[in-house]
């Protein structure tokens, strides 16, 4: 079993603390994406695991070894960084066989393991080229190619795909699930980019600040979002979030936000929102219907996207964004009656950003039988 | 923007003239090797000799001690380019990977040295050398070479390896290189241009030096050929201008052939398309 653990890993730069106490367990087989803003800590995480930075306290497993002092050849990963770090005087054949060399391989083995790899990602043809005379997606596959030659226990992957076009990388995203489908190895893929991480992973590790926010799998992260900052930052178009005030509403419980009150179904919230009334309350794009409804909102900007349309609509003074069909035709300024899904409302305290509304059922097959042969620890 | 026909003449005509001019004491310089005594100083001055003659090459090589200065120059330049581009690709590496306290205070104090005139190290350098007993031997011209070398050398590598993208070691690392096996297959190779420009400019500087050759080494057995052909053919009333250009023009062929043969590596694109974005 090669899994990964960051055991209270903490890491700082100078007298900035990067990561205060990092606890991550990634099972064997397991596809986790890192996902968080800039500055988050997911690229120092992922190169404290390649070695390439040291903890400042705190242990790193893979498998069953503290890989803390070994150096990153010894650490059986490899890892595909955001620039493809190809080396620009080696052809692509000779890139593909650093590892191999350095690993002490015997020389007569190097072609044909070479020639695997290359037929495998479509690069057969290119091996005598050099890196400048390929394209960006053909360098990414060299990258791969060097990663794969080596047969690692994980791989690492720095954002990969941020470089390519939006097509290609559509493309490059289905390569990446049907690799990982086929050899199972243990992947730890970092990314800004939550459509990767969703469409990808077994798991999402969503950090900020350092701090790890939740740690689930894509349904579970966008439908029980651990807080606000989770909520607000998974989903396009994103989570509408407003300030609201706990109220009663003829004697119901009910949140409050400008003028609109929208009652609570019971038990929507846990023992967690007794005693706090100054709420966050979310609604996603889907939650949020026009046509028969109890409430009425302006229409302010219409964004057509061909198979659906985006909405900013206003009511009780905040804009909310609503997802409504391709062929709806709303026109700004228009008043448009809706109706609120309330039982799929997110609350969160508005101190904290934790949640506060009870689990609710998830739609939808679990992402987790991506993973084809490891069972979920 | 497409130039007028006669623009273009111009100022080719006018690019070839400074060109001329640059290169006419050189021309000159290898036409008197080729003249006769008699020629040498017949008025009106002939461009082309009437006779073309390799006498003074060949009682340059048989009759003095050229060769022996030839070699010592040789010996002198290839051991300070060696040292000198060892410790710089070392110490640049150091400065610009590497992260220590009074890194950039060391780097600072480096390109000071620089700016020091070399003509005011001449007598601390003497003592020293006297002190360790290595006065009158290549070994003192070797290390005061270095010495005003090393900071160009420093500063220009530092800003080659500067410019090397970090993942290339990170992902040789990771590969399984260790730290100096990162640098020899992958920095070393990308900073190629610069350790080549380098080693081109200390080349040049060991060859052609004077001044510390003439303080530092006094015996025949080790004088390089700047002092050397001075003093062989350079006397208070006598100059054998016929043998001093021919020596001159023997001394300039290393130059030219190195210059001549390494100047593509300055001018190729080693770095390009490896690191994108």
């Amino acid at each position: 079993m090669v899994g990964v653990v960051f055991d209270k890993v903490r890491k700082m730069f100078g007298g900035v603390e990067a990561i205060p106490a990092l606890d991550l367990a990634i099972a064997d087989g397991e596809f986790v994406s890192l996902l968080g803003p800039s500055g988050c800590g997911k690229t120092t995480t992922l190169r404290m695991l390649a070695g390439l930075e040291r903890p400042t306290s705190g242990r790193i497993l893979i498998g069953d070894r503290v890989v803390n002092e070994l150096p990153p050849g010894r650490r059986d990963i490899a890892m595909v960084f955001q620039s493809y770090a190809l080396y620009p005087h080696m052809t692509v054949g000779e890139n593909i066989a650093y590892p191999l060399r350095k690993r002490g391989v015997p020389r007569a083995e190097r072609p044909a393991r070479v020639r695997a790899v290359a037929e495998l990602l479509e690069l057969g043809a290119l091996l005598d080229r050099k890196p400048r005379q390929l394209s960006g997606g053909q360098q990414q596959r060299v990258a791969l190619g060097r990663a794969l030659v080596r047969d690692p226990q994980v791989f690492l992957l720095d954002e990969p795909l941020s470089n390519l076009d939006a097509k290609l990388r559509a493309h490059m995203r289905a390569e990446l699930i049907e690799l990982h489908l086929r050899i199972g190895k243990t992947m730890v893929y970092v990314t800004h980019d939550q459509l990767e991480a969703m469409t990808m992973s077994s798991r999402i590790a969503v950090m900020k600040g350092g701090v790890l926010q939740q740690f689930a799998t894509p349904a579970e992260i966008y439908h029980r979002p651990a807080n606000a900052f989770v909520a607000g930052f998974i989903g396009t178009p994103s989570m509408s979030l407003v300030e609201a005030e706990l109220s009663a509403d003829g004697g119901r419980p009910a949140v409050r936000f400008g003028s609109v009150a929208v009652a609570l179904p019971d038990g929507h919230l846990t023992a967690a929102a007794a005693g706090i009334s100054a709420l966050a309350i979310g609604f996603r794009p889907e939650d949020i219907l026009i046509g028969e409804g109890a409430y009425t909102g302006t229409v302010r900007v219409v964004e057509p996207a061909g198979h659906e349309s985006i909405v900013i609509v206003e009511a009780g003074g905040v804009a909310l964004t609503v997802r409504v069909a391709g062929d709806r035709l709303l026109r700004p300024g228009e008043t448009v009656p809706l109706h609120v899904r309330a039982e799929r409302m997110h609350v969160f305290a508005r101190d904290g950003g934790h949640r506060l509304n009870a689990d609710r059922p998830m739609p939808g097959a679990d992402p987790l039988k991506m993973t084809p042969t490891k069972e979920r620890t | 923007m497409t130039r007028r026909p006669a623009a273009t003449i111009a100022i080719n005509l006018v690019t070839w003239a400074i060109v001329l001019a640059v290169a006419m004491p050189l021309l000159w310089m290898v036409v008197t090797s080729l003249k006769p005594q008699s020629e040498l100083f017949r008025i009106p001055p002939t461009l082309i000799p009437s006779t073309v003659t390799f006498e003074h090459y060949w009682r340059v090589l048989t009759e003095t001690p050229f060769l022996l200065y030839f070699r010592n120059s040789m010996i002198l330049s290839v051991t300070t380019t060696a040292v000198v581009v060892v410790i710089g690709t070392l110490g640049a590496y150091s400065l610009v990977r590497f992260t220590y306290p009074g890194r950039e205070t060391l780097a600072g104090l480096v390109l000071f040295t620089y700016l020091l005139p070399s003509v005011v190290l001449i007598i601390p350098l003497y003592l020293l050398m006297v002190s360790l007993g290595l006065a009158n031997t290549i070994a003192s011209l070797v290390i005061a070479y270095t010495t005003f070398a090393l900071p160009y050398a420093l500063w220009l590598l530092r800003s080659f390896m500067a410019g090397i993208p970090e993942d290339l070691e990170s992902a040789a690392l990771v590969d399984g290189a260790s730290r100096i096996g990162a640098f020899v297959d992958i920095i070393l190779p990308q900073a190629l241009p610069g350790i080549i420009s380098t080693a081109l400019f200390t080349f040049i500087l060991s060859w052609n030096e004077y001044l510390y050759a003439l303080v530092l080494v006094n015996s025949d057995s080790v004088r390089p050929l700047t002092t050397g052909v001075m003093n062989m053919l350079i006397a208070s009333f006598n100059i054998e201008w016929s043998l001093l250009m021919a020596a001159s023009v023997m001394m300039s062929i290393p130059l030219i052939v190195i210059f001549a043969f390494l100047q593509s590596y300055l001018t190729s694109g080693f770095g390009a398309g490896g690191v994108k974005g």
